[in-house]
């Protein structure tokens, strides 16, 4: 049985939980609580705040490069469409550095990448490993959070194929 | 076995110089070291290993030079002919000095440069040397592409019976220049040339440094440095 205020939080938050559920992947605006609700007026209110399900592949061709580092610019698909910048940093670590930042139709986003090469002497060599937001501009200005970073780096042309996965709250 | 020289040494004493042809700022390029070790009258004592360091921010590892690898195995055994096209990624030349009875000798080595299988993530790289007269000789050295420095381990090179290992007097390697890759292009194999190493956009006031660290088997060890002059932009 339980008390009656905490038989309404676990039905909102079965709500909140079956919500979620439904929603495919895509971005998508969701309300998360910062707390438990409450039916109390003096109990902290529920804070909206939006995630961004980020699911996004950017094929990149060869901008310029200076030494060790090469810019690739191209078209972002998926959940937040839009163009890519990149600044790939390779220097003879098996960890290559990307920093990017993609421009869609509502503000930018931008993220810093740390990937594991595989097989450096592959004529295409793939990369995993995790990203970091840095900042955002317009709509998604306060965007946050970290994501998994996927991509192939092209050692004959220099292109490279990115794809960034997380949910960013922002 | 061969022998250490057991005589006392002078410290030994290196130069070396490096080059980018073209000389072009943000432009691909190809990388050249020289080396010259010195000890007093006589040959110097073998070298273990050599500790390369490079400028930084030059693109080595991102130069699309070696994008196949090739094994010490099949290196040892058949010689650079027997590995991949595309695991080529330069060539030189070195003097070696040995001693025959009283006399020293000296001989020219042709040197292959190739990329090796990576256990690590690292980029691997192996020397192939030969010499063929007065003493016939296959040798290959190992090296490891780190951030701003490339380490080589050098074997000790026999030379003939109960004579001292070789002696390395002079090296010259070229990282890139004229090769010939293949890619597959609709089912075809199209020869290309890989476009080199960058050179990065801004060059230090002081040129573009190199150094070199010998270690010698003997435990003796010398350092020689030199830069690149500034190169125009492209």
């Amino acid at each position: 049985m339980g008390h009656p205020r905490t038989r309404l939080a676990r039905r909102v938050r079965t709500q909140y939980v079956a919500l979620l559920g439904v929603v495919g992947l895509g971005a998508l605006t969701t309300v998360a609580f910062g707390a438990p609700a409450s039916a109390d007026s003096s109990a902290p209110r529920a804070r909206a705040a939006r995630v961004l399900d980020v699911h996004d592949e950017g094929k990149l061709h060869y901008i310029r490069s200076s030494g060790e580092q090469i810019i690739d610019e191209g078209h972002a698909t998926g959940s937040f469409p839009g163009w890519v910048k990149v600044r790939f940093l390779y220097n003879g670590e098996p960890n290559v550095d990307a920093r990017f930042t993609i421009y869609g139709s509502r503000g930018s986003i931008s993220a810093r990448g740390t990937a594991r090469l595989s097989s450096p002497t592959s004529p295409s060599p793939s990369f995993h490993g995790s990203m970091t937001i840095t900042g955002g501009s317009g709509r998604y200005a306060h965007i946050h959070g970290r994501g998994e970073l996927y991509g192939v780096y092209y050692r004959r042309s220099y292109a490279l194929t990115v794809q960034a996965i997380g949910k960013l709250p922002y | 076995m061969p022998a250490m020289a057991a005589d006392a040494r002078a410290t030994p004493t290196a130069r070396m110089s490096a080059a980018f042809t073209p000389e072009r700022l943000g432009a691909p390029t190809t990388v050249s070291f020289a080396f010259r070790v010195h000890d007093g009258g006589g040959p110097p004592a073998p070298l273990a290993g050599i500790q390369l360091s490079y400028p930084r921010g030059l693109g080595l590892a991102t130069s699309g030079l070696g994008v196949a690898a090739c094994t010490q195995s099949e290196l040892e055994v058949s010689g650079p002919a027997a590995c991949p096209p595309n695991s080529h990624m330069g060539t030189g030349s070195a003097l070696v000095e040995l001693r025959i009875g009283p006399t020293l000798v000296h001989e020219t080595v042709t040197l292959t440069l190739l990329a090796g299988p990576s256990p690590d993530g690292y980029l691997h790289l192996l020397v192939y040397a030969l010499g063929e007269l007065p003493v016939y000789a296959a040798v290959v050295l190992t090296a490891v592409l780190l951030p701003e420095h490339l380490s080589i381990v050098v074997p000790p090179i026999p030379s003939l019976p109960e004579a001292p290992y070789v002696s390395l007097a002079q090296m010259h390697l070229t990282v890139g220049g004229h090769l010939t890759y293949y890619e597959t292009v609709n089912g075809r194999q199209v020869p290309y040339h890989p476009a080199g190493i960058g050179v990065p956009n801004s060059c230090p006031h002081a040129g573009f440094p190199f150094a070199a660290h010998f270690s010698f088997l003997d435990g003796a060890r010398a350092s020689a440095r030199t830069a690149v002059a500034c190169p125009r932009h492209r």
